[in-house]
Parts: C-alpha cells; structure tokens; sequence
C-alpha cells in the first residue's frame, strides 16, 4: 500500500474514485494534508505538476527579451505591511512565499517541498526544498523562514499577517498602558515562546493553540515574503530574494526595471527584462498605452477598458472568475440594524443581476449573501434566494417600520465599480422603502470608518478558502470584523468547520453558516467580480490569477 | 528699481510664509492619516498608532509647522531622518541644510531629490505649449481685433471660442482616438521614456497640442478686445487718415498699445501652465509636477505638498514681478515707487 503523509489521505483517494469529491476538492485537501502537488496531481489524473505554467512547456517559450507592464508604481520600503496588490507585484518577482495558490485556486507547497499537519491540525510541519540559494548564493535555512514568520506576527511591522494568524498562533493581550481614554491598551504576541519553532536547518514547526486548516493559505496571503532577514525587512532596488528576478532601477510614480536572474532555483525565468510603466490614475492613459503599444499589458483593466480595447487586433483578453466581491454591511449594534429583520429586507430587495449589469457590465457572479464563493472548496450550494420587494416590504413593517426608513450609506468614490454598485443598490433599496442616501469618502477618511459607520460597503479580497474570510470578517471580536457581527452559533459553527477535515462533514457545517448568514448575517452581498485585463497577443505563458498576482517567471515575449 | 525689487522679493517671503501657513492648517482638515493611508485598510490602529508616533503625526499643528519651518532653514536636522526611528529615511545630503524641504512620505524619497526633476518636466512641456501660444493667440487676436465685426473676425472669434470650450479631458480623448488608434501615427501616452519604439519628442505633440488648444483661443480672446479698443483710438485713426500704410499703424502703433493689458494674461498662463495642467499629464501618464501635486495631495503628504506650494507662489510672484517691469517696458507712462 502507498505510504502517504497523513492517514486521512487514502479516504481522499477513495472519496475521489467515487465521485464523493471532484478533483479541485481532492488536490485542494490532499496538499493540504501534506501531499506533494506533484502526487496529488498525478492520483487526480490531471497530468500536469501543478506548477505555475498551466498550458505553457519551458521549450516552448521564447526566451529573452523585455515586457512592459503597464502598473502603478508604488512605494515599496516594506513587503511585510504591503496592502495593494500593485506593490506585491514587484516584490513577488523578488521574493517568494512557502506556498503558492496557483490559478486553479488550489495551494502547493513552493519554497517549501511540503508541510505535514497533525491530527488536531495544531501542529503544522513546514519542510523547505533542497538547494533553494538567494540571490547573494546563501542557502534558504529554516532560520531565515523562522525570522520572517516572527516579524510578521510582531505588531510593529505593520503587517496584516498578524490578523490572520491572530487566533491559533497570536494572542492579544495588555499593553499594560492606558489610552487617552483611559481604557487598557492592547498589543499581540505569539502565545508561546516556542509557537514558532526551528526543528533543523531545513524545518520549521508551528506549534498552534487552536486548530486551523487555512496555514498554506496563510502562508501565502500577499506580504507574507520570505525575505533575507540581514535586510531587516526593508526592500528596494537590489534586495536579496530568493525569486526570479533582481530589481535594478525603481521610481516611485514613474516605472520599474526587473533583470532576470541567471542562477533561478524554479522553472524560468524566460524574460531578460521587466520594465513597469506608471500610467497614473487615468484608465484612458491604460487604453491609450496599450494602442500605441508602449506597453506589453496591463495588470488590471475594468469592463469599460476592455470594451474600449476590443477592437485592437493585437490585444488579448484575459479573465478570472475570482472571490473578490463588496458587501453593503451593516452594524449589528446600531439601530434600525440591530433587528435581523431589518437586515433581511436588505437582502431581499436586492436585484443581483441588474446590479452586476449595471456596475460591472456584466462581468460578474451572482453572490448569495454568505460570502462563500462557488469557486472556494467548501462551497455549499444553497437554494436561490430571489428577489421579493413584497416579503421585505412585509418585514420592514413587522420591524416596525410600515413607511420605509432612512439611513446613509459609507462608500469610497475608486474604484469606480463600488460606487456604481451602491447607486444601483439604492435604486434599489428606494423600492422597498429604504431611502439611503449615498456618502462618498475620500479612500483615507473611508477606512478610519469602514469598521466603525452604521451602514457602508466594503470591497473584500479574493481568498482561496471561504473560512479564511468568515473568520476575518465575522467571528465574534475578529480585527476585521467590520459589522460588529457576533453569533455564538455561528462562532462555533466556524470553528468545527475549521477543525473538520472529513469533506462531506465539513459541506454540511458550511451549509448552516451559508443559511445562518443569509438569515441572520450582517451583509447583503450583490456580486463576486470576475477581474480581467489585457496583454499583448505576443506575450505568451500569462494566465489572470484571481488575486490578480503576476508571476514574471511564467510570462515571456515572442519577437 | 533696485528697491522695487527688493520690497518685491520682502513681500513674496511673507506671502510664502502666509501660504505655507493656510496649506499646513488646511492639510490638517484633510481626512485621514499619513500612517492609515500608508498602512492601508487593513492594518490594526495599534499598527497605525505606531506608525504615527515615529512621524511625529502626532504633535501639535503649530509644533509641526515651526518645525517645517526649521528644517527648510537648515536651523535643525529632519526629525524622521533620525536613524533610531526605523523609518529608513536618509537624504544623501544629510538631515540638515538650507531648502531641505524634508522626506516624502508618499514617494519615500527626500522632496528634493524628486520635485525638481517633476518640475522640469512639466517646465518643458509648458515652454513648448508657450512657444506655441504666444504667436498663435496674437495672430488670432490681432487679426480679428484689427475690424471688429469682419467677416475675418467673426471666423476667428467662433474657432477660437471653440478651442478654449473643449475641455481638455476632451480634446485629449479626441486626439487619442484621431492620431493614435484610428491613424496611428503617435504615442498615446508620455512616460517620457523610449517605450515602444516612440522617440521622445514624439510624446510631446499630443500634450502640447491638448494645452495649446485649450488656452491660445481664450488668450486670443483677450488680445482682440484689447485690439479693438486700440484701433478705435484717435492716433490710430491720424495714423491712417496722413496716409501711413496698415502695415506700420498696426506694428508700429496699435500692436505695442495692445500688448499691454494682455500682457498680463499672457504671463499667468505661465501659472496655469506650471501648475494647472493635472489633467493634460493625467490624460497622457507624463510625469510632471502637477500629477505630483495631485497624488501628494490625495496622501497627505505634507512635505511634497508645502515645497510644490512654495514652488508655485513663488513662480507666481516673480511672474508679477516681471508683468511690473514689462509694463513699465511698454508703457512709459507706467512708474513704480
């Protein structure tokens, strides 16, 4: 019999001959458990390594050469506390996480060769390749992970890491001072001294409090860089990384010059030369580049840009269905939002497919209210909800509100598809009797607010896994628990799900929280986006990542 | 003179002095932090609150404006440069001199080392479209302001008119989708750079041509009132009735007489040029001041926003100063005390 990692894995096996998992499910749970992707690809028949390149062979590209991407060039002092996507995507050729969510939406050890989880999945195992060399010709060592790991989780990075690992490997805790108000002051620690633990040189041991399936995935939320700690975590033009590329030239604001290592551990690099364009703010600037073929492509184009560039024979549309979606939230402790009835009738009024017609062009899923998407694993498939102006209006009244009510709406004016989506929410909203007025915040002042007004909506990131979200998002004192939302039903269902690893079992939990949301849950939620943009048709090896991430590695130019 | 000059430059201090004022305190109205917008969304307030302390964000207005103050005179060194605070900022001048205008905090970058280079830039871009606008909005005005009512006039009036309507968001998507996808004959947008195969020079004509369309016809405008007024003066019309040719009436005596109101309208173009071109560099990339300013302002990034504020009185106040003198250039008339 094979001798696989984890004693869970043979019933995966079993479970995937007999339909009881597809294969996304089955690779996504089998890497989990320690699987290499390599094996876990081969049992689910799908041929392929599970490498970055999905269509593309290594002999096949090109090689040499200089792309020009068309992407703001952001300050980039800090990997660790990096937020937009924009700055990652010029780290990322750089430096490299343990792990990687492929487009597939599926996580593969990277810097890692696997990682082995405990039974109580409190024990996490991370191994790291063989022969991984820095740029500088030092070895990648468990001790260089290890310092990483520990920066992110100690609150002076600056880094969001810290919120996600909050709740199995960082407590919070007194500061021992006092606020202006008077009240405790809270810092975050790792709960024990030995919570992150260097095993030898090529191992590394997490030793957690509670169970948590989603580390892979945590591994790879985007500043979790394994970055060289004689750089004491501050980056620029020819920082030590372990990645694909040196950073040779860097303004911010203007553009970007990436030279190809020589010396790469992975497959690739197939460039000489990635240069990034900042083409400002302006998306007709975008447009215009592209037309006069200043840049090769663009890391992100909206409906209205694409539809400007269809006719451009030599341009390429890529898109990705993906879990980055906006939710009109609202506080659970604010009146008239404290009656989940109120909050139903929200849900209720809501046309989905004309909202997405109208702010996205069409160009995206209908959502259900839970924020799990179709696409994530654990995805448990409900019964539509549809549209009932009459039922809402019913609720509003047995709440106590038989003339509608009024109430203000918190939104940021950019990008331009959450604000269209609120106009078309209101409309809507207006034919129940909920009269919202629209309040749009400059980006800075919305987000000293988006967890704290009444009523707002908020964009939310693509994430591989659904719980990795609700466990952000909505468990009970979460950081970013942005509605006050507390539930102990929901709290516990949560944390089985998140301790369940048997799939069926773990369906079933999910579909509770799904309909335990969509009853009682602080949001209505109109859409998951499909996000899409544009390359050259020159350019060879790109596949639109969800997260929208550029891995340069895989891309390469024909003459 | 010399003292004219002089009780100038005194007053453009004060005036930069009051100006760096009202933009501190106006800053502080702005919403958000510095810290929030460069921790993003997502960090926690202990994170920001950090942050914040190490920018010394937090001290009193008047605290943080004589401290500005301060390290632009070189009288102290730049308190975030100090290497204890982890910040990383380091000017490779060191923290303190004369005009150190002190560390961007959106570009992470001394303000010096990246405003001038912005400046210039867009000091190019401004002097082509100004080569331009100079000759074009005088033949424009001269000629229609020669017989006001002319079929000539009238023709010149409305194109001009036009022109300066279109705004330049407008005109710049026109000539986009005219010279770059429709006729592809230049680059859609001006990183300045030799992307693509466009040469530099290239990616000037559709900014310029944006900048000159939308103010020749408004300066045009100006110069024919002021030329209509001229020509309906009794010299004028001596000039013509002792059998003088047109030729020297206009040059001789109406154009000079002309020049004079307009004179100052032409020089706040310079203004409107140095520092109102945000759209024209939004429309085509071009990394210029005004894009610069804008971005800085949407941060609130304080530093980069007080130096383009000083940069700009000043460009405005020795603009005046020069009208002062140039008045006094064309009309004798004209003395200042």
């Amino acid at each position: 019999m094979t001798n696989y990692p984890h004693p869970k894995i043979p019933g995966l096996v079993e479970d995937l001959k007999t339909g009881r998992l597809d294969r996304r499910e089955f690779l996504r749970f089998a890497t989990l458990l320690g699987l290499s992707a390599g094996a876990a690809y081969g049992i689910a028949g799908l041929g392929s390594d599970g490498e970055l390149t999905s269509a593309a062979h290594a002999d096949d590209m090109p090689k040499g050469g200089t792309l020009r991407l068309g992407m703001r060039c952001q300050e980039i002092k800090n990997p660790h506390a990096s937020d937009f996507v924009e700055r990652t995507n010029v780290i990322r050729q750089v430096c490299e996480y343990l792990t990687l969510t492929g487009q597939d939406n599926i996580t593969h050890p990277y810097l890692l060769e696997k990682w082995d989880v405990s039974e109580d999945l409190k024990t996490w195992t991370l191994t790291l390749r063989k022969g991984i060399k820095w740029h500088s010709g030092r070895p990648l060592t468990a001790d260089d992970v290890v310092w990483n790991l520990k920066r992110v989780a100690d609150p002076a990075s600056g880094s969001s890491v810290l919120g996600l690992l909050t709740g199995y490997l960082v407590k919070e805790v007194d500061a021992g001072e006092k606020d202006k108000d008077g009240k405790p002051k809270k810092t975050s620690k790792l709960w024990a001294d030995n919570a992150i633990e260097k095993v030898d040189d090529l191992t590394i041991r997490l030793n957690a409090y509670a169970p948590q399936i989603a580390v892979p995935e945590h591994l790879f939320h985007y500043p979790m860089f394994i970055l060289d700690p004689a750089e004491k975590g501050v980056f620029g033009v020819g920082s030590n990384g372990t990645g694909p590329f040196e950073l040779t030239e860097y303004t911010v604001g203007a553009s970007g010059k990436l030279k190809a290592r020589t010396d790469y551990w992975g497959k690739g690099p197939y460039l000489e030369t990635l240069e990034i364009v900042d083409l400002g703010d302006n998306p007709g600037a975008a447009v215009s580049a592209m037309a006069s073929k200043q840049v090769d492509g663009l890391h992100e184009a909206d409906a209205i840009q694409i539809n400007a560039m269809k006719s451009f024979p030599h341009v390429a549309v890529y898109q990705a269905v993906t879990a980055q979606t906006a939710v009109a939230r609202m506080r659970q402790d604010h009146k008239p939002f404290d009656d989940k009835r109120v909050r139903d009738a929200m849900r209720l009024a809501v046309d989905r497919s004309k909202v997405i017609q109208a702010s996205l062009l069409g160009a995206g899923v209908a959502a259900e209210d839970h924020h799990v998407a179709p696409i994530h694993p654990e995805y448990a498939k409900l019964p539509d909800r549809a549209r009932d102006v009459a039922k809402a209006k019913q609720l509003l009244a047995d709440a106590g509100f038989p003339n509608g009510l009024d109430t203000e709406i918190v939104t940021r004016p950019d990008p331009a598809w959450e604000i269209n989506a609120v106009q078309a929410l209101v409309e809507q909203f207006k034919e129940v009797g909920i009269r919202a007025t629209i309040k749009p915040l400059p980006g800075a002042q919305y987000w000293d607010v988006w967890d704290k007004a009444p009523f707002s909506f908020t964009g939310w990131g693509h994430r591989p896994l659904g719980i990795m979200v609700l466990s952000l998002a909505y468990r009970t004192g979460a950081v970013w628990n942005e509605s006050g939302y507390s539930n102990k039903e929901f709290d516990d269902l949560l944390g089985q799900a998140e301790g369940t690893l048997d799939v069926e079992k773990r369906r079933a939990i999910m579909a509770k929280i799904e309909k335990l949301l969509q009853d009682d849950g602080p949001i209505s939620q109109p859409f998951w986006r499909t996000t899409s943009t544009v390359m050259d048709k020159k350019v060879k090896g790109f596949n639109q990542h969800p997260s929208q991430y550029i891995f340069a590695q895989e891309l390469a130019v024909s003459a | 003179m010399a003292g004219f000059i002089a009780k100038r430059l005194v007053l453009m201090l004060f005036t930069m002095l009051a100006a760096s004022f009202v933009v501190f305190a106006v800053t502080e109205f702005a919403p958000g932090t510095v810290a929030r917008k460069t921790l993003g969304p997502y960090a926690s307030q202990q994170q920001v609150d950090v942050l914040s302390d190490k920018l010394k964000a937090n001290d009193p207005l008047l605290v943080r404006y004589v401290r500005w103050l301060g390290v632009l005179a070189g009288a102290i060194p730049d308190p975030l440069q100090d290497k204890t605070n982890g910040l990383g900022f380091s000017d490779p001048r060191g923290p303190q001199y004369f005009g150190n205008f002190g560390y961007s905090t959106l570009y992470k970058v001394p303000v010096n080392d990246m405003m001038w280079g912005r400046l210039r830039n867009t000091a190019i871009l401004a002097g082509f479209a100004f080569a331009l606008i100079i000759p074009l909005s005088i033949l424009f005005g001269v000629l229609s302001g020669l017989r006001e009512g002319s079929r000539m006039d009238r023709t010149l009036s409305i194109l001009s008119i036009c022109f300066t309507s279109i705004p330049e968001f407008a005109s710049g998507v026109f000539l986009v989708t005219l010279f770059v996808i429709l006729i592809p004959v230049l680059p859609g947008t001006s990183p300045l750079t030799n992307s693509g195969g466009w040469s530099i020079s290239s990616q000037f004509v559709l900014p310029v041509a944006v900048l000159v369309i939308y103010d020749f016809g408004y300066v045009a405008r100006m110069i024919r009132i002021s030329m209509v007024g001229v020509m309906e003066k009794p010299y004028i019309r001596t000039a013509i009735l002792k059998g003088m040719s047109p030729r020297r009436v206009i040059l001789g005596h109406a154009l000079r007489n002309a020049m004079i109101a307009p004179f100052t309208v032409l020089l706040l173009q310079i203004n409107f040029l140095i520092s109102g071109v945000v759209v024209t560099e939004l429309v085509f990339a071009y990394p210029g001041f005004g894009r610069m300013l804008l971005e800085a302002s949407l941060f609130g990034d304080i530093a980069t926003i007080e130096a383009a504020t000083m940069v700009t009185v000043a460009i405005a106040v020795a603009t005046q100063l020069i009208g002062d003198i140039g008045y006094m250039i064309l009309n004798p008339q004209i003395r200042v005390v």
